[in-house]
């Protein structure tokens, strides 16, 4: 038995060691390039939106290489389509005439322990360790990615950060051991504390929220935080995997969410909907010079809320771009619209500064 | 005090499916507490274009005809009736675009908006009445709608009442009328959608005329009557996922009874945008296909010509001899 699972940025080398230690052959995801989008886009349902053409994308190279057995994550809690990725995704691979065998997760700790101790036939200590050391993994990825947005506006030679970025997530991929993962912590620390620095500079700040798929994939949303961070622009996203898994530990945490955003929205609208106005409120408060919204085409929670953020946006005037993506977005398009964003928000910024 | 009530999007939905076949549950609630009542008119053109004005480019086509409607009632009325559908009496949720509804028809106009929440799992409350057949969470939801508008107890529940005994009767006539339908000789043709593109005879392009001028014999997919819960889970022949939705779970089950009919064809519309369908019309599609019965699939926006629908279904009422 062969798995592999949808590509998910950076992520997905945290994923890849998760399943290898387990004891399973994987097959890892190629990275989501413009011919894995348009192939998967071709035997999908057209109104769906766009991760899921995304991952059948994956999907199908992967099974090219051999792979037999797909995981995929979805949330049987959530009020959007999500829900139903599994069913279709399972659906669409058959409909093409692929006999693969499909396991499908539910985000809650019994079911994917279940299941895995079922694939993988893994002791419950070997699940528990493996679990641990995905999560640390996990960890430092999405530390990584935050020092990175913090210290590309700022760096001296332009392009530093992203290649040291580079190789350390080429080198983490390789580590297999907790020492290693250890001695490796060390080791990027020590690299990354090397790159110069002007600390003094002050740089206009700008929001990331939207949709956690789209947010936090680079190969998605054509890696809007390195392009920011050239612009010398400060990079702010809270939507990553840890914050997702730490909602679903303590749900008590969506309540406090609701309980901030009661004038502008009264319930969930599913998926992260109730979280990016939360940010926006945040990120206002916090004087921040500009937002930027990440959503799939059609995506239903994020366009339900996206008038709200233009509320916002018009109460506070803080600049506000919205994007979404298909299978038809342009590299060239999203290009010139981040760079005219980039203009308002550093005019936003100066004038602040004046005053 | 008068009050609007918007004529789209949870105005035909169950299960106060009101105007949908002549129950007029809203309008009769409101009625009977005393209260005057504004409905907005019949979708027309001009709603249509001040709604897509105002509203998102990519929600869907349903969401800015509700939003034009909105538009209409404001300035007229004091207070615009917008309702919050989370979850049914089966525990079963509404389209998660309409838990947002109130909140973007507070920030579309200034009139004030009057909005209540009919949520399931927020009033723990599953048994329906004995006699009334009124789920009591309803009746809960509807209490504290009418309190906001300060009427008394006793008006609130006898207007409850009668306004769900409208409901069930005009339920039974639209049974009586479904057996008459199907025993019909014409070509019978099933329009599968949502009960607010069935009913609203402007979005579906007076889809319902068209087809019956050429010479068919139309059912609406709302009408098939599927008896009570419990009894329906059992022997279920179509492969369709457990639908947290309660229209795809109806849907599903009523496609499942109306295929014991014979029928020639049948035809699903769909909004421009509607994320919801995108997962349904998979499984409609399937359902259709594996019994071999011609399938139409419609999608209908603000830009639908007529012509251009007069033209398909033509072609496809050809296809079916």
């Amino acid at each position: 038995m062969k798995i592999t699972f949808p590509y998910w940025g950076n992520y997905t080398i945290a994923f890849k060691t998760l399943f290898k230690k387990l004891g399973l052959d994987v097959v890892p995801p190629e990275k989501t390039n413009p011919r894995a989008i348009e192939d998967g886009a071709k035997i999908s349902p057209e109104m769906y939106c766009l991760p899921l053409k995304i991952n059948i994308g994956n999907y199908l190279s992967a099974i090219k290489r051999g792979a037999d057995t797909i995981f995929m994550v979805t949330s049987l809690g959530g009020s959007c389509r999500l829900r139903y990725y599994g069913a279709i995704q399972e659906k669409v691979l058959s409909d093409a005439g692929y006999d693969i065998n499909f396991i499908v997760f539910d985000q809650t700790p019994k079911d994917i322990y279940k299941k895995i101790k079922e694939v993988s036939g893994a002791s419950f200590w070997q699940i528990i360790k493996a679990g641990w050391f995905f999560y640390e993994k996990l960890r430092l990825i999405e530390k990584l990615e935050k020092m990175a947005n913090y210290l590309r506006p700022r760096e001296r030679i332009k392009g530093g950060t992203d290649k040291i970025l580079m190789q350390a997530f080429l080198d983490l991929d390789k580590i297999n051991i907790k020492k290693e993962l250890a001695e490796f912590k060390k080791e990027i620390e020590q690299k990354i504390s090397k790159i110069e620095i002007d600390k003094e500079k002050v740089v206009p700040k700008v929001g990331l929220v939207g949709e956690i798929f789209t947010v936090s994939d680079g190969a998605v949303n054509f890696g809007i935080e390195e392009k920011l961070g050239k612009e010398e622009v400060e990079v702010h996203r809270e939507m990553d995997i840890t914050y997702h898994l730490k909602k679903r530990v303590f749900p008590w945490k969506d309540w406090l969410i609701q309980r901030k955003i009661n004038p502008y929205l009264g319930s969930t609208v599913g998926g992260h909907g109730r979280d990016a106005i939360y940010e926006m409120l945040n990120y206002v408060k916090k004087d921040f010079d500009g937002l930027i919204q990440l959503l799939p085409f059609g995506c239903m929670p994020e366009v339900t809320i996206r008038p709200i953020l233009q509320k916002i946006h018009l109460k506070s005037g803080i600049p506000f771009l919205s994007l979404s993506l298909d299978e038809q977005a342009a590299e060239a398009g999203i290009n010139t619209r981040i760079e005219a964003f980039v203009d308002v928000v550093k005019n936003y910024h100066n004038k602040k500064k004046k005053i | 005090m008068t009050i609007g009530i918007p004529k789209a999007l949870f105005y035909w939905k169950e299960p106060f499916s009101a105007g949908a076949h002549g129950g007029h549950f809203w309008k009769t609630f409101f009625e009977n507490l005393g209260v005057e009542i504004i409905l907005s008119p019949e979708t027309n053109k001009e709603i249509i274009e001040k709604g897509v004005k105002v509203s998102d480019p990519e929600t869907c086509f349903a969401t800015k005809v509700f939003l034009g409607h909105i538009l209409w009632l404001e300035g007229k009325v004091d207070f615009v009736f917008v309702p919050r559908l989370k979850t049914n009496e089966e525990k079963l949720e509404y389209c998660p675009k309409f838990f947002g509804l109130p909140d973007l028809a507070k920030i579309l106009v200034k009139t004030p908006i009057l909005t209540e929440t009919f949520d399931v799992r927020k009033d723990h409350y599953l048994s329906t009445h004995p006699k009334k057949g009124i789920p009591t969470y309803l009746t809960k939801a509807l209490w504290r709608l009418g309190k906001k508008l300060g009427i008394d107890n006793k008006k609130i529940k006898k207007s409850t009442d009668s306004a769900f005994l409208k409901e069930k009767k005009s339920r039974e006539k639209q049974k009586e009328n479904f057996f008459r339908k199907i025993k019909s000789e014409k070509q019978k043709i099933v329009l599968i959608s949502h009960p607010y593109n069935l009913y609203d005879d402007y979005i579906n392009v007076g889809m319902k005329k068209k087809l019956e001028k050429l010479g068919a014999e139309v059912i609406f997919i709302d009408e098939v009557p599927i008896e009570g819960q419990g009894t329906r889970d059992k022997g279920r022949r179509l492969n369709y996922p457990e639908f947290h939705w309660e229209f795809g779970k109806e849907i599903m089950e009523k496609i499942e009874e109306i295929l014991k009919y014979s029928f020639s064809g049948a035809i699903e519309v769909s909004s421009f945008l509607c994320g919801c369908d995108a997962v349904l019309k998979e499984f409609v599609e399937k359902a259709f296909k594996e019994n071999k019965i011609p399938f139409l699939y419609l999608i209908i926006d603000e830009n639908t010509a007529d012509a251009g629908l007069q033209t398909r279904l033509e072609a496809f009422i050809d296809t079916l001899h």
